[in-house]
Formats: C-alpha cells, structure tokens, sequence
C-alpha cells in the first residue's frame, strides 16, 4: 500500500514589512534635508524685492559689486546692468532689502554717487575707492510699492522726507543762476536752486528753489529775492562800496533773500517770486505790495517829462507815497486848437499819505480834493543831484492859481500840475546878474577912492617934500665940494695923496680904514637898500590885499563887500602908519648919512671916494626916484587888485554851487578812501574772509 | 552573464562555517562573537545595512545641493565683497588662464564627490541585481571609494587655511560661506556612506547567484 502523499501546501513566507527594518539612519538625510530646504527657504524669503531704474548711463555701475544705499547704508546691491528695450536708457535692475522695499513708492528717488569737485566743496570721496554707489530717498511713510524707477543725474535738491518749501523764482537773467547755487538769508545758505528753465514765451527763466526747514517760515509775501552773486562797486553819495560774496556764490551764482517790511502775508505753494538783480532794487519794491490798492489819479504835464520813466516815485513832502504807473501822449482839444499833453498815471497809497488804515479811494480822493483847494499840485523835480531821473513831487504852492480837482475825469481824476522849478541855465544867469547889479559896487569905489587919496597924502607929505631939498643939499654940497680951493688944488695935492693914498692902501690892507670905508658904504648902500625895501613893502601890501580878496571869495557877497571895506581900512591904516611915515625922514636920514660920509671923504680928501659916494648918492637918487615911479604904478595895481575882486565878486554866484560840489566830492573821494584803507584792513586782520564772505 | 558562462568556483566564508573578521580579515570559527585576534565584534552580513548606506548617500547629495549653489568664498578688497561659488570659482579661474589650478579645483571638487555617489550608489544596487562589472571589479571600485574619501576635504581645507591666513582688515578679508559647510558635511556623509557598505555582501550576492544557476 502506499501511503497517500500529504497534501503539497503552497506556503509563502510573510513578506517583512518594509518599515520594520527601517534603520533609524534614515533620520539623518531627513535632517539634512530638512536643513538644506529650511537655508533654502530663508534665503528664498529673505531675497529682496528685484526693482529696476533707469539712468542716463551707467558709469561706474557694476552688477554684483555696486550697493544700493539708503541714508549711507546698504541696502541692496546692483544685480544686472543692461538696456531699456530701445536702448535709450541703461536700466539697472537691483535687489532691495525686502523691509526697505515697502517704502519705495512714488516719492522714491535714486541718483549715482560720484566723485564730484565743484565751487561748493568735494563730495563723494569715498567713492574713489569703493567705487560708485546708487543712493536713495523717500520719505518715511511705506506707500504702494513700485519697482520701476527713474534715476536722476544729480542728488535731488529737496530729498523727500526733510522738511522745507519749494518756492518758483523767475528772473531775465540767467547768466548767474546755475543749478545748486544757494540760496542765502543774510549771508546763511538755506537752501538750493534747481535747473533753470526757460518760459515756454523765452522771455524769462524760471527756477525752482528748495528752502530747508525751519528757514523756508521766512518766505511770506514780504519776501525779496535777489541776485547776491559776484561783486559789486557802487560809488554813490554814501562813498565807494565794495561788496563781495563768498567764493561759491561769486563762482556758481546765488540768490540772497529778505523782508522788505513787516507784517508779510503767508504764501501758498507754488508762488512765484522775481529775482532782482540787487539789494536795493528788491528793497525798492516794499511798495509794490499795495499797487493793486492803490488809488489811480493821472497829472498832465506841459514840460518835457523826459527823465520820468514808469515806476519812479510820487514824493509828498519828500516821503514815498506811490508810483508813477504809466506815461502817455494824449490830445487835449483846447477852445482853439488841438494841443498834445504828456499824461502821467500815478498810484497813491491812502495809507502812505498819513490816511488812516483802512481807507478807500474815496477818502484819498476827497482828501486831494481838500489838499488841491489848498494849493496842493503835482510838478516835476530831480530825483538827485547826480542824476537826470525826474520824480513826481506833489507839493503845496503858496502862489498857485485856482486849479480844480478834476475827480470825474476820464479815465482817473486828474491832478492839477504846476511848473516845475528844475534848474535851468538862462534862469541861472539871470539871477547871476541881478546878485551882481545889488553888489554895492559904489561903497567900493568909495573906499578905493579914499584909499588912492591917503596914498595922495603920503605922497605929499612933508617929509616926502623934503627929500628933493635935502637931495639939492647933496648937490650944493657937492658943488661946495668941486668949488673948494682944497679941490682946486686937488691936482697938486693929488700926488702927496697918492702917496697917502698908497698908505693907505697899506693901512687898507691891515683892514681897518677900509672896513671903515666899506661900512660907510655899506651904510650908504644899506640905506638905499632900506629905501628900495620900502618900495617893496608896496607890493606886500598888494600881496596882502589879493590875500584878503582870495578870502573874500570864500564868503558871502555881503562879507566880501564888508572885507573888503575892512581891506580897504586896512591898507588906509597901513599907509598911515608910523612906519610909512618915518618912511621919508629915514630917506633923509640916509641922505645925512650919505652926507655925512661925503664930509668924511672930504676929509679924506679922497675924489676918487667922493665920486664912488657920488654914484652911490645917484643911486641912492635913482631909488628914490624909482619909488617916485612905483607910487602910480602902485595905483595901477590898485586898481588891476579892484577889478580882479570885481572879477572875482562876479564869479561867485556862478561858482558857488561849483566850489560846494567840489567840496562835496573831495568829501566823498575822503569817505570813499577810507573805506578802501578799511577794507584793506579788514582783509589783512581777517583774510579768509575773502573767502568766506562777511 | 559572464558569470554564468564561466562559473567561478569559490566559498565565501558564512559557507565554509567561518566568520570573517571586517577590521582585521582574520576568519573565525562559526558562533564566535568576538574576533579571536582583533576582539572586534563579529556579525554576518546584513543586507539590511544596505539601508544605512542609501541613508547616508542621500544625505550626502542633499548637501552637495547647497555646497554648489551657495557662495564658498566671501572675498571683501578695499571695500568690495565678491562671493564665489564652486562653479563661479573654476570658471574665474579657468578664464584667468589658470588651467591646472581650474582643472584640480575641478576634479577634486566636482568630478570625484559625483564619482562617489555613482560608484556608492553603483555598489548598493550591484548587491541586489545583477552587475555589470564582477565581483572583483566592484571590490576594487570599493577600495578606491574609501581611499579616496579622506582626500576629499581638499576644498574644506583650502578655505579653512584662507580665511585663517587672509584677515587684512580693509585691504583683503576672507569669509568661508555657507557651501564651505555644506561642502565638508557632503564629503562627510558621503565617507559614512562609504563605511556602511559591507563589501561581503558583494561576495554573498555571487554565490548566491551561482547557487540559483546551480
């Protein structure tokens, strides 16, 4: 038998779950992974924002290297550099710090930072190293994120975010405006301009100026702007005026401004502001601000109005009350015939006048009315001496005649006017002539008259009559002396007095007969010397008189005529002296001497001595002759010296105002000096203030 | 199969009774648990150790990821920082005509941790399916794994010396990145990788086969 076979069972083993063996290693490429996804992830999430700008080119712009900062912190980097899709621009895509990015919205600006060298200093040295780097600014406020944006060329003037105010100048001249140029408030940059641009007319250049905060509270509608670059000189009645600005505004430009008057208005955004091209000239506008107040009225003029030009000023009493608005021809059809008057338009400030605040037109008009029924007119006068500029002066006349306050004229109630009192040549010379005719030219005369009459006097004086006598007593003398037997028998003493003589020759040359003899000759010489002097004190006299006339000059009409009196008395006094008296008798006391010496060399015996002395006698003679002479021509200078004072008197009306401006202007160049010896001082104490400015 | 037409003859040691040592190659008796020379720990291979070797290869490769993509070097001169990655790195230097210098960058930084994971990964599949290449062959290819395993860490190595060396201030600074630690944990995982593989199992797998042709 066989033994059934056991049923073959199919028996699989059970297949080990896969996980049961799972080896715990397995946890670690987990961890790694889970590492690696976790670096990843967070450098996924904390990769920037990607956002694009836009720059005219890209110097210096290196992808991967050039950072992006933000108030000099880097805040990205430069990824790609590389063109707009029509190559027009260079567009640099970069990514942002994911927390800056929200802040870059509309107001975000980005500009390249450089090395720059300018009048205003160095900047963006750092980067000579470094390399460039685009900054930013926005303010601080996160807003509707963009990631495209255009870059600017230089650093924004009003960064977004600093507080200030964005104010529009506009000017004629541009020369001196150039972008960045500061803007100053007394000498304190404040702010910046930005690009000027012209009109679309062409006719004036607009600026756009950013004044910093808390400075940019200064600009109200008192505010002036005007132009403070380079230097100026001004020589005006005030001296030599030198102003300097500092170096940065005298080589970019600048723009200075003030308040003109109190109490400005503020201004809103986006008011417009001229520049004027000085100091003065913005100063002179404070007026301006009530133009549109003003009250109209118009004056017609007769007289040339050439010199008044539109904007010159109305004066009352010598205060600025308003302004010449415009001037036009217009035809005045008179009864007869057609005639052209000049119609100026003035503006008038009630305020101004001394009407009180607030008042209208009707209330400056009445009060024309009353001040034109008291003799208010409006003429024309120089608005300085220097200057050929006409201002309108309304002015009360005494001697006006009746004029009418003509309120309901056509176009603006029309002020009576009245001639002008401008100096004028024929005017000038009249008045010369009528001061020469009151010039009391009899008194004068008078006193000439008298004082050729004490010189009469002199003349004829006794003393003066004795000196011929005492010549002719010379003379007789001298006859005596030919007559002498001693000198007819001259011939035969003359050999023994040559022996003398050759004595005393000897004796002479022991020096003392001699020194007697030169004395007496001297004396002799010495007294004509004196008489000659005597002469001469004549012309000293005159001299003195030109003196006192040249002093004359200096005074008043009546003064010199009174001087000139006195001079008059003077000299009659200095005649009458008792030095001109004792001028005779020491004539004759010279004669004495002479004589004297005569009788001397008599005595000596000595003809050759007697005829030296003679000489000297005929000298002595010929002198008083030759005073003799001198007395008319004395006269005749008199009477040259009067007519030259006549000359001079004459000379003094017109001169006068010449002789005070001469004054005036020798005044000035001394004022004008010393400011240039105190600048020069200035400069020396304080040299880098040539740099700097004040 | 090669193997197949030409059958080798030959007994592994778990056939013979014997256990062999995997420190010190000394065959020991069976049910030994200690080597009798070394005194290491004595266990049959385990194909589930395979496990451990596909673990840590994963790991490696999951740190290789960021060692590429992540910058190695962080280089800051006079201001300027430029990162470099592995790839970025090689192609500086090739372009700057440093041939050899780019070609051993090259190779000991991307052709030998590549050629790792082939020829680990290679290993593991060969125990299961049928290889290619013999017995020998892949435990030759083992050998020269894990020989060269220790000579990986030559980047790791470079980066460390550089950045001790080039702390300059502002004129030159250099920062390891974070590829640096990628790149050694990667080298790191990967020798571990190496070391769990049980290149018995490459023998046990031949007899094996020839048994099932037997």
């Amino acid at each position: 038998m066989t033994t059934p076979d056991p049923a073959r069972m199919n028996i699989t083993a059970r297949r080990p779950s896969p996980w049961r063996n799972l080896s715990l290693v397995w946890l670690v490429p987990l961890a790694a992974l889970a590492v690696s996804l976790g670096v990843a992830w967070k450098a996924y999430s904390e990769r920037g924002a990607l956002i694009t700008i836009s720059f005219e080119n890209a110097s210096g712009i290196a992808a991967n290297e050039t950072t992006v900062r933000y108030r000099d912190v880097v805040i990205g980097r430069v990824e790609k550099v590389g063109f707009a899709g029509d190559l027009s621009k260079v567009s640099v895509q970069a990514r942002i710090d994911k927390d800056i990015a929200p802040y870059l919205d509309a107001d975000a600006v980005f500009w390249v930072v450089r090395p720059e060298v300018s009048a205003r200093g160095i900047s963006g040295l750092s980067t000579v190293l470094s390399g460039v780097y685009i900054e930013g600014s926005w303010d601080q406020n996160p807003g509707f994120a963009q990631t495209s944006f255009e870059g600017a060329d230089r650093p924004p003037l009003a960064q977004p975010g600093r507080g200030g105010r964005r104010i529009t100048l506009r000017t004629d001249d541009g020369r001196m405006i150039s972008e960045g140029a500061p803007v100053l408030f007394r000498g304190i940059e404040v702010g910046r301009l930005e690009k000027p641009r012209l009109t679309v007319s062409g006719d004036s250049i607009v600026v756009d100026a950013f004044i910093e905060a808390p400075h940019d509270r200064r600009i109200n509608s008192a505010t002036r702007f005007w132009d403070s670059s380079g230097f100026s000189v001004s020589i005006g009645p005030g001296g030599l005026s030198l102003d300097v600005d500092s170096i940065a505004s005298l080589v970019a430009g600048g723009i200075e401004f003030g308040s003109v008057f109190d109490g400005g208005q503020p201004v809103g955004p986006g008011t417009v502001f001229d520049v004027h091209t000085d100091e003065a000239a913005a100063r002179r506008t404070a007026f301006a601000r009530t133009l549109s107040g003003g009250v109209a009225v118009s004056v017609a003029f007769d007289e040339s109005v050439a010199g008044l030009a539109s904007g010159a000023a109305v004066n009352l009493r010598g205060v600025k009350v308003g302004e010449v608005s415009s001037l036009n021809a217009a035809i005045q059809s008179g009864s007869d015939e057609a005639e052209v008057q000049l119609i100026a338009k003035l503006l008038l400030e009630p305020a101004l006048m001394g009407l009180p605040p607030g008042s209208g037109e009707a209330e400056a008009l009445d009060f024309l009315e009353q001040a034109v029924e008291g003799g208010l007119r409006a003429r024309l006068a120089s608005a300085s001496l220097f200057s050929s500029e006409l201002i309108v002066e309304l002015v009360t006349l005494e001697s006006a005649g009746p004029a009418q306050f003509a309120r309901e004229a056509e176009p603006f109630p029309q002020l009576p006017s009245a001639p002008s009192n401008l100096p004028d040549f024929t005017a000038t010379a009249e008045g010369m002539l009528e001061r020469i005719s009151e010039l009391p030219v009899e008194e004068l005369m008078a006193q000439v008259i008298a004082t050729l009459a004490s010189i009469e006097s002199l003349a004829s004086a006794e003393s003066t009559r004795q000196t011929p006598a005492a010549a002719v007593a010379l003379l007789e003398d001298a006859r005596a002396l030919v007559t002498d037997p001693g000198t007819r028998a001259l011939p035969g003493e003359l050999h023994a007095a040559i022996a003398d003589l050759r004595a005393m020759v000897a004796e002479l040359q022991q020096g003392r007969a001699a020194a007697n003899l030169a004395a007496a000759l001297e004396k002799g010489s010495e007294a004509a010397a004196s008489l000659a002097d005597a002469s001469d004190e004549l012309p000293a006299l005159v001299a003195a008189f030109n003196a006192l006339a040249a002093k004359a000059n200096s005074l008043e009409t009546e003064e010199l005529i009174r001087s000139a009196s006195q001079l008059m008395n003077s000299a009659d006094a200095l005649i009458g002296t008792a030095d001109a008296r004792a001028l005779p008798p020491a004539l004759t006391g010279a004669l004495e001497e002479m004589r004297a010496t005569l009788e001397e060399m008599r005595q000596g015996g000595l003809v050759e001595n007697a005829n030296a002395t003679m000489a000297s006698a005929r000298g002595a003679a010929d002198a008083v002759a030759a005073a003799a002479e001198g007395l008319p021509a004395l006269s005749a200078r008199l009477e040259r010296l009067v007519a030259r004072s006549e000359a001079l008197i004459a000379s003094y009306g017109a001169r006068s105002s010449f002789n005070s401006e001469t004054l005036d202007a020798l005044r000035e160049i001394r004022t004008a000096a010393r400011a240039v010896s105190q600048l020069a001082r200035k400069i020396e104490r304080d040299p880098n203030s040539l740099l700097f400015g004040r | 199969m090669e193997n197949s037409e030409s059958p080798q003859r030959f007994l592994t040691a778990a056939a013979a009774g014997l256990a062999g040592c995997r420190a010190c190659g000394t065959a020991n008796p069976g049910g030994a648990r200690a080597c009798t020379c070394c005194g290491s720990p004595l266990a049959a291979a385990d194909p589930a150790s395979l496990q451990r070797v596909w673990a840590w290869l994963a790991a490696g490769l999951i740190a290789y990821v960021p060692a590429n993509v992540y910058p190695m070097l962080r280089t800051t001169t006079f201001g300027r920082t430029s990162e470099n990655t592995l790839i970025g790195g090689i192609a500086e230097l090739f372009s700057h005509g440093s041939y050899g210098v780019a070609l051993i960058v090259f190779f000991a930084s991307i052709v030998i941790p590549v050629a790792k994971f082939l020829a680990i990964a290679y290993l593991a599949v060969s125990v299961r399916r049928p290889a290619a290449l013999g017995s020998h062959g892949r435990l030759m290819l083992y050998e020269v794994v894990e020989f060269i395993g220790r000579w990986s860490m030559i980047d790791v190595f470079v980066v460390a010396i550089l950045t001790a060396l080039v702390q300059l201030d502002f004129a030159a600074a250099i920062a390891p990145g974070i590829a640096a630690v990628s790149f050694a944990m990667s080298v790191a995982f990967t020798m571990l990788a190496a070391q769990s593989f049980d290149p018995r199992l490459i023998w046990n797998a031949e007899s094996e086969n020839l048994n099932d042709h037997a």
